[in-house]
């Protein structure tokens, strides 16, 4: 039924959107100390969880958080996943992205680490062990965002 | 508030892969709604509200229900509520459209799951853009990125081996092989499955789900009315939704799902289920990657901390077991985005209906739980019971 | 109680639900916030203002959109906000007035006892109004049907100058008689503390601002903004036992308008708003005429027959200066549910008031109409 239809069957779209997103006063302050080489935290006034990356409010209180603390850059690597297989526009694979809590800390922080050499066959705790002790590498240069931290590397 | 409401009537394309799939997603849509309404035996024009789903970010478009719901020949100016929570979205519809009727301001709602993911070039780098932005999407996390923190820290507390994962999926696609509507309809065997290219440790590719293109529609109607349709409804007992903060840092331990065990506790309760192993007779639970569904089933209270490959591979959760989980072979086999999240929801309704297809349906089934999941890192989870409602006639 | 299905459905009671919080952020050009910290200011306040917590809140229903929010799934950040960590909450990609039906239907339905629906609105860019406004017509484009209108270049503002023409074309409606509607609305919110057009405007000065499509000039367009409005919910009993306002929902009708290929959405632009209030005032019940009303007309074309559709007529309608004193786009439904509460404030118990709303994604097409009946209690 369809076999005289000449047209083929899909379209290229293209999404051409540019987005200015608004940091707001929270994180502004955060990526400030960044530039610096600090890792600003903030804690909730009324459970004392301590956030990073910091929050406007804490979800579970439900209210404001106000007061503001720096927190060292090592911490422990509660656990990370080693991506072989990346995206369209992503980073380069293989990468190790890994939630670390910094030595403070209520929340984990997001982030890279290297220093190990993983294999594809192997289970990559073998290289690293859930549970290393990590600090955080500055950029030379730093612009205020998340990757002015490079990455996080095992402590010696 | 004298209202309940039911799932009256369901309706199911076959998938296939974007590569393969001839209709558009209009088509699709419409195709899943016209099966919906032929088995309420119903008339389209007494649908009084439409409940759909659109994450625009994986789609090409914009709140494209706005166009393809005002062609389905459902009468002029019907409300349309387009919801979105990413995973969740599917049982959000579910939900809302229950609380439209439970309230007494509808009377029967179209849910409506379309192809989510048809179109989208590279579906992990569009799922990036639901990264917590400028945080955390710098990483370069797509989808099964975030999905692998939960295997690799249930791995590392519990032992789980590349071999269970293994036999996770060779339990699922063998479950798929006998369900009409499902995408990867082949049965794999574990050396397959170890065989696969790695993406992100410690699954691989067989260990994830694929991207499909299908449509999946339900009627949610008033139990009351049960007379009025072809089908023995299914009651709509308890639902629930629950959830984690945004960024990935806020969830704390990887190697349990605690804001999944808190919702079954809710919502358990609301539906007086004490023994969830008795208490169901069917399951099924939105667990795209391999190692998400022995987690769901320890949350869901079906197994100990630890002990979830354990009961999937005694038996238990197979055609015949004591708990049939996930007989339409689940979102590791068929995966369209909001229409995959709304099948557990569809499926477990059709068990209690007596109108799941033939090779899936779990004998006298009558009472069955549905999951979805979704949103950054899985911080969404939603739930409901679903019991058999039987007509006056 | 439950008559045969036939077509539409026959209508039944629905019980009643109160609103017992209100709160909103400034209305601003831009907002320097992330969406999630506009959503937590309006709905901390509006509980703080109902004496409750977030331990209270049974649902949490927010409105916003992902094209506008820059993220997939913004709910994810937005709904820890809205009061939704650990407990159940859900987001419409809408228009606040479909947030506040779906936690008054929760509530209705005896599901829960307080619920909390929030619209947020401060898309993702900066720059001039000019800039910002060929952002939001970008996003309205997208929202077309991809293959047929989206090439064509179909806009919101599109639609509504479509109307404005045929309007122009039908009516003895000119250029002219808009102008002096639309300056009456900026001019009588001018003074108010919501107004984002602060100084009053003539027709002359409505005739003078930019062109934007024949006949439609910049001041006869809502007057855009950014911020959120937060609407706290409760059943009866539980209304009883909060602090500060209270009124009582009695009514609520959704409808959304059919799609380009219809064309009513030209000749007949009021259709929806039509089913949307009879179904609310239905529900309603008989009673007095709405002693106010807020409705919104993006362009003054719409405005008599949303008049009309809504039956408003003997009405104070708009004493806010309506969406051309201030629309804060996907928050307006909230933000007009807010007018009318504040201007039945100190009526007698039972005095009418009607909030309507609409959505500007795509414009008259697809238009999602809210419509509530709110009574003082």
């Amino acid at each position: 039924m369809t076999s005289d239809i000449t047209t083929p069957a899909t379209q290229p779209v293209h999404w051409d959107l540019h987005y200015d997103i608004h940091l707001g006063e929270t994180w502004s302050r955060f990526m400030d100390g960044l530039r610096e080489q600090r890792i600003l935290a903030n804690e909730c006034g009324s459970c004392a969880r301590v956030f990073v990356p910091p929050q406007a409010y804490c979800e579970s209180c439900f209210e404001p958080v106000t007061a503001w603390r720096e927190l060292p850059s090592e911490g422990v690597l509660e656990v990370f996943t080693v991506a072989w297989h990346g995206f369209r526009g992503g980073p380069t694979p293989p990468y190790a992205i890994g939630g670390i809590r910094l030595d403070g800390a209520s929340t984990l922080l997001m982030h890279w680490v290297v220093g190990a050499e993983f294999s594809e066959t192997g289970d990559v705790r073998a290289a690293l062990p859930f549970g290393t002790r990590v600090r955080a590498v500055w950029s030379q240069e730093r612009t205020g965002q998340i990757l002015d931290i490079a990455h996080f590397e095992p402590v010696d | 508030m004298p209202y309940r409401a039911a799932v009256v009537g369901v309706g199911i394309t076959e998938a296939t892969s974007p590569r393969k799939q001839t209709s558009s997603t209009p088509e699709l849509c419409r195709l899943a709604t016209e099966r919906a309404i032929e088995h309420a035996g119903i008339s389209p024009d007494t649908i009084d509200a439409i409940v759909t789903g659109n994450i625009d970010g994986f789609e090409g478009t914009v709140l494209d229900g706005k166009n393809i719901t005002r062609a389905l020949g459902i009468g002029d100016t019907v409300p349309l509520v387009v919801i979105n929570t990413g995973g969740t979205t599917g049982g959000n519809l579910m939900q809302v459209a229950a609380r439209m009727v439970r309230a007494g301001t509808h009377r029967r709602v179209l849910c409506l799951g379309g192809p989510t993911f048809f179109g989208s070039v590279d579906l992990q780098s569009a799922i990036n853009t639901n990264s917590p932005m400028i945080i955390e999407q710098p990483l370069g996390m797509g989808a099964y990125h975030m999905g692998a923190f939960a295997a690799s820290a249930y791995q590392a507390r519990f032992g789980l081996t590349p071999e269970d994962l293994a036999a996770v999926v060779v339990a699922d696609h063998e479950k798929a092989s006998r369900n009409p509507y499902a995408h990867l309809r082949y049965t794999v065997t574990p050396e397959e499955v170890l065989a696969g290219r790695p993406l992100a440790s410690p699954l691989t590719q067989p260990m994830v789900c694929p991207v499909s293109t299908a449509a999946i529609a339900m009627v949610v109607g008033d139990a009351a009315d049960a007379d009025a349709h072809s089908t023995s409804p299914a009651l709509i007992k308890a639902i629930g939704m629950s959830a984690d903060p945004y960024l990935g840092g806020g969830k704390g331990d990887f190697s349990e799902m605690q804001n999944l065990a808190n919702l079954a506790r809710r919502v358990y309760a609301r539906a007086d289920v004490r023994d969830p192993l008795d208490d169901f007779d069917a399951v099924e639970v939105f667990a795209p990657y391999a190692h998400m569904q022995p987690m769901q089933l320890e949350a869901l209270g079906f197994a100990a901390p630890g002990g979830g490959v354990d009961l999937i591979r005694s038996g238990v959760t197979d055609i015949g077991g004591k708990l049939p989980v996930n007989m339409s072979g689940g979102p590791k086999c068929t995966n369209g985005g909001v229409s995959g999240e709304l099948a557990p929801y569809a499926y477990a309704a059709l068990q209690v209906m007596g109108d799941a297809p033939p090779d899936i349906q779990v004998p006298g089934a009558r009472r069955t739980l549905a999951h979805g999941t979704g949103g950054s890192f899985f911080q969404f989870e939603n739930l409901a019971v679903f019991e058999t409602l039987t007509r006056s006639n | 109680m439950h008559a045969p299905i036939g077509n539409p459905p026959a209508r039944r009671p629905v019980a009643p639900v109160h609103i017992v919080g209100a709160a909103a952020t400034a209305f601003l050009p831009e907002h320097d916030a992330m969406p999630d910290e506009l959503v937590f200011a309006a709905v901390h306040q509006a509980l703080r203002e109902a004496g409750l917590r977030q331990q209270d809140l049974g649902l949490s229903v927010t409105a916003s959109m992902d094209v506008l929010d820059a993220r997939s799934i913004s709910s994810g950040l937005t709904n820890a906000a809205a009061g939704g960590y650990l407990r159940d909450a859900f987001r419409i990609e809408g228009d606040a007035g479909l947030a506040v039906i779906a936690a008054a239907e929760a509530v209705a339905s005896g599901d829960v006892e307080v619920a909390v629906a929030v619209g947020v609105h401060n898309p993702e860019t900066t720059g001039t109004t000019r800039d910002r406004q060929a952002f939001l017509q970008q996003i309205s484009n997208l929202a077309f049907e991809p293959h047929v209108d989206r090439p064509v270049g179909m806009t919101a503002t599109a639609t509504y100058a479509l109307q404005a023409a045929h309007h122009v074309a039908t009516t003895e409606a000119d250029a002219e008689s808009l102008a002096r509607l639309a300056a009456a609305e900026i001019s009588r919110g001018s003074g108010r503390a919501r107004a984002v057009r602060g100084a009053p405007a003539t027709a002359a000065d409505v005739l003078a601002s930019a062109p934007v499509s024949w006949p439609l000039h910049e001041l006869m367009l809502p007057a855009e903004s950014t911020g959120a409005v937060a609407i706290v919910l409760a059943s009866p009993a539980r209304a009883g036992r909060c602090l500060g306002r209270d009124a009582r929902i009695t009514g609520l009708g959704h409808a959304t308008g059919r799609y380009t290929w219809a064309g009513d959405w030209i000749s007949d632009p009021a259709a929806p708003t039509r089913r949307a209030a009879a179904d609310a005032l239905a529900l309603a019940g008989p009673g007095d005429g709405a002693v106010v009303a807020e409705l919104s007309a993006p362009t003054p074309a719409l405005h008599a027959a949303y008049v009309d559709a809504l039956g408003c007529a003997d009405a104070v309608v708009n004493a806010s200066g309506g969406v051309l004193s201030n629309f804060p786009g996907l928050a307006n439904g909230a933000l007009r549910l807010l007018e009318v509460l504040d201007q039945l404030d100190g009526a007698a118990v039972g005095a009418r008031g009607l909030s309507h709303s609409v959505d500007s994604i795509t414009g008259l097409v697809s238009q999602d109409v809210s419509v509530l009946v709110v009574e003082a209690a």
